[in-house]
């Protein structure tokens, strides 16, 4: 295999752990859903991003496992730079456990408690503060030269007739392609490939389903020749036409996942979708 | 008639709301986004978000649908704009006017995506909140108001100050004709007898042991140890042992009221009194059950000390103790501490809160409308769990097709 002309390297963030990210985001990860308004105050209009998810207590067994687990997960993800871990105090998933978790992973952590600053108002203060110091140690990182093996991209929807086109395309390019099996496919899978070390995702929604973006991740929306995804071409960032070659297609779908990759914005981070949804195993008690 | 001065917005089919709030309401996940950027910095609007993402084959459909209906039906919304994906969301449009409530539906496939429905919905948006804008509050009966009471980051005074003052504020508040739901099943573990001895009926005795044994049953069916996540963690921080000590100081909210009913989760209550919700221990889960069955008001006791509230039905917060009252600055509204340090009776506690209770129906805001809490929470119950499901990383696989570097 031998590189084409014209083809250009990629670029992103090395992370002092060693990871590869192609975002650099400050996240504030709420531990626990009654802490996720705190956590969006703390983000406001800045340049934190905050994820709100509706988990982290009264959950038990496996639920609870992987829940945990994907929460550290997320805050591991190369994309993300540092986090303010945000938690009530007496939720099930511990704010503070789980700060440590994320911390032996050799990522940059802050935590902070509502019940432990003194309510709400002085928690914003508190994360704000915390939040800032993590956005200036961020804004000095710079894209620098990366190998193209460095880049995980997801794939949403193995199953799909247009995944194995698509994966082909990419390992021609030298990146390297994850997918969740077993798993639920869609937005529900965004979280398990980003826990898996996936820097950016392929979405493949189906013909009855719009795109969904992802909080720490650019996704790359790839829509068909429908009447929904045709009505919905907005927030799409590929439209596979019904005649369209594969190999075409799928280098289409290459071109954008690199261009991406290298910074350009995707159609869900236009629009500031910050999608989390998390498959829940058991019912919360 | 009581002498008790209450005001409200008279809604269609003689409900009443205290609030007189516009919902923009997403039908599914993938337009959370644009719900959010509708009603950003409009004044009458409030915006909720939930991670459904609206499989055609979910077998959570009905209660997910029953729960969005349900809560934008809530006589505190004046209105609600859906935004929806397609006309497939229109059955969530249908299922919110079956209930009582106002709706119209903007959907993503005709404004080309998420920025033309912005558009469009705040358009709309703006055209409700002018017309909710017009109405004004009347003199309410009583008997059209429904408390929800809820406990959260429960501690060892919990059963012994704001949950007993509440349960007379309850008590009082059933007695001049109005309604008050108690929920949070997992938390009436052990208290089953004491309850259903309450109950008006057989009928009712019998729903009430049913529902709690059947929580009971479904843990042991899933096979694992409860205790983690009921009490929690917190719970046992503040001194709370087991969940038979819990329950025992959570039933206590409810007083002693006679227990008219057993309401399935976002169910409304019937004929005016004291009704059991079937809801989970979690409170934003719980909270939004009890809103989507009608409750306009929630009364919220806390020893931990938690700042929730709803999006659209007002929560007065309760401190079991003096020290997180002083603590939390601004995120809980009343006191019950000082019935341990014997400054304060549980009379003069309970008739605080339902003071408080009527002036906040009357529109007083609670310390968590002030802070724009607005936590939601959709109840799931998932059926296909993958055996040995545990780790997810497990389940990833680097595809084959990767040749290797370039």
């Amino acid at each position: 295999m031998t590189t084409t002309a014209g083809l250009r390297g990629l670029t992103a963030y090395r992370r002092p752990n060693g990871g590869v990210g192609v975002r650099n985001h400050v996240l504030l990860l709420p531990s626990v859903m009654c802490s996720a308004h705190v956590a969006a105050e703390i983000a406001g209009d800045g340049p934190a991003i905050a994820i709100t998810h509706q988990h982290g207590c009264l959950q038990v067994g496996d639920d609870l496992r992987h829940t945990r687990f994907d929460l550290v997960g997320t805050a591991i993800n190369p994309n993300v730079a540092g986090v303010v871990v945000v938690s009530l105090g007496c939720e099930t998933i511990n704010g503070s456990d789980l700060a440590i978790k994320i911390a032996s992973h050799g990522q940059q952590v802050e935590l902070v408690g509502i019940q432990a600053a003194g309510g709400t108002r002085r928690a914003v203060e508190a994360g704000r503060a915390a939040a800032r110091t993590l956005v200036e140690t961020a804004a000095a990182g710079e894209r620098v030269s990366v190998d193209m093996w460095d880049l995980i991209v997801g794939i949403d929807a193995p199953d799909d007739a247009l995944s194995a086109p698509i994966i082909a395309a990419l390992g021609r390019r030298g990146v390297q392609v994850l997918v969740a099996i077993d798993s639920p496919r869609g937005a529900e899978a965004h979280v398990a490939l980003a826990a898996g070390g996936a820097q950016i995702i392929v979405s493949l929604p189906r013909a009855d389903e719009a795109a969904i973006g992802f909080v720490v991740c650019p996704v790359v929306a790839v829509g068909r020749d429908t009447d929904l995804h045709r009505a919905l071409s907005d927030d799409f960032d590929v439209i596979v036409e019904s005649d369209e070659d594969e190999g075409e297609m799928s280098d289409r779908v290459t071109q954008r996942v690199l261009a991406h990759a290298r910074g350009e914005l995707t159609a869900s981070e236009r629009r500031a979708a910050r999608d989390f949804v998390l498959r829940r195993l058991a019912v919360t008690m | 008639v009581s002498g008790i001065d209450l005001t409200g917005y008279c809604r269609q089919g003689g409900r009443w709301g205290v609030r007189n709030h516009v919902l923009v309401l997403p039908a599914r996940t993938a337009s959370n986004t644009a719900v959010a950027r509708i009603a950003a910095g409009m004044a009458g609007t409030v915006a909720v978000s939930h991670e459904w993402v609206g499989p055609a084959d979910d077998g959570d459909t009905d209660l997910v649908l029953r729960t969005l209906a349900g809560f934008a039906a809530n006589p505190n919304v004046a209105a609600t704009l859906v935004v929806g994906v397609s006309d497939a969301d229109a059955p969530l449009v249908n299922a919110i006017r079956a209930r009582g409530g106002e709706a119209s539906l903007v959907t993503m496939a005709a404004h080309g995506g998420t920025a033309g429905t912005v558009e469009a919905g705040r358009a709309q948006a703006r055209a409700l909140v002018a017309q909710a804008a017009v109405l004004e509050r009347e003199p309410m009966p009583l008997s059209a108001l429904t408390v929800g009471l809820e406990c959260g980051g429960s501690d060892a005074l919990s059963g012994i100050t704001a949950n007993p003052a509440l349960g007379l504020a309850s008590d009082s508040l059933v007695a001049e004709g109005a309604s008050t739901v108690l929920s949070e099943i997992p938390e009436l573990v052990g208290a089953e007898e004491l309850l259903a001895a309450r109950a008006i009926s057989v009928e009712v005795a019998d729903r009430i042991r049913s529902v709690i044994h059947g929580f009971e049953r479904s843990v042991e069916a899933l096979g694992v140890d409860v205790r983690g996540a009921q009490p929690t963690p917190g719970n046992i921080a503040g001194g709370l042992t087991t969940i038979e000590e819990k329950s025992l100081g959570a039933a206590k909210k409810a007083g002693s009221a006679p227990v008219s009913g057993v309401l399935e989760f976002a169910e409304p209550a019937g004929a005016p009194g004291l009704y059991i919700m079937d809801t989970p221990g979690h409170d934003i889960e719980q909270m939004v059950g009890l809103v989507a069955g009608g409750c306009q008001l929630i009364a919220f006791t806390t020893g931990r000390g938690t700042p929730t509230g709803s999006a659209i039905a007002p929560c007065l917060k309760i401190a079991t103790n003096t020290a997180i009252y002083d603590r939390l600055e601004g995120d809980i509204d009343l006191n019950a501490g000082g019935i341990v340090d014997a400054s304060r009776t549980l009379a003069e506690v309970g008739d605080e809160i339902r003071d408080a209770l009527l002036a906040v129906a009357r529109g007083r805001l609670t310390s968590s409308e002030r802070r724009g809490h607005r936590e939601f929470a959709l109840r799931r119950i998932p059926r296909h769990v993958p055996p040995g499901g545990t780790s997810r990383l497990a389940s990833l696989r680097v595809q084959e097709a990767t040749p290797g570097r370039l």
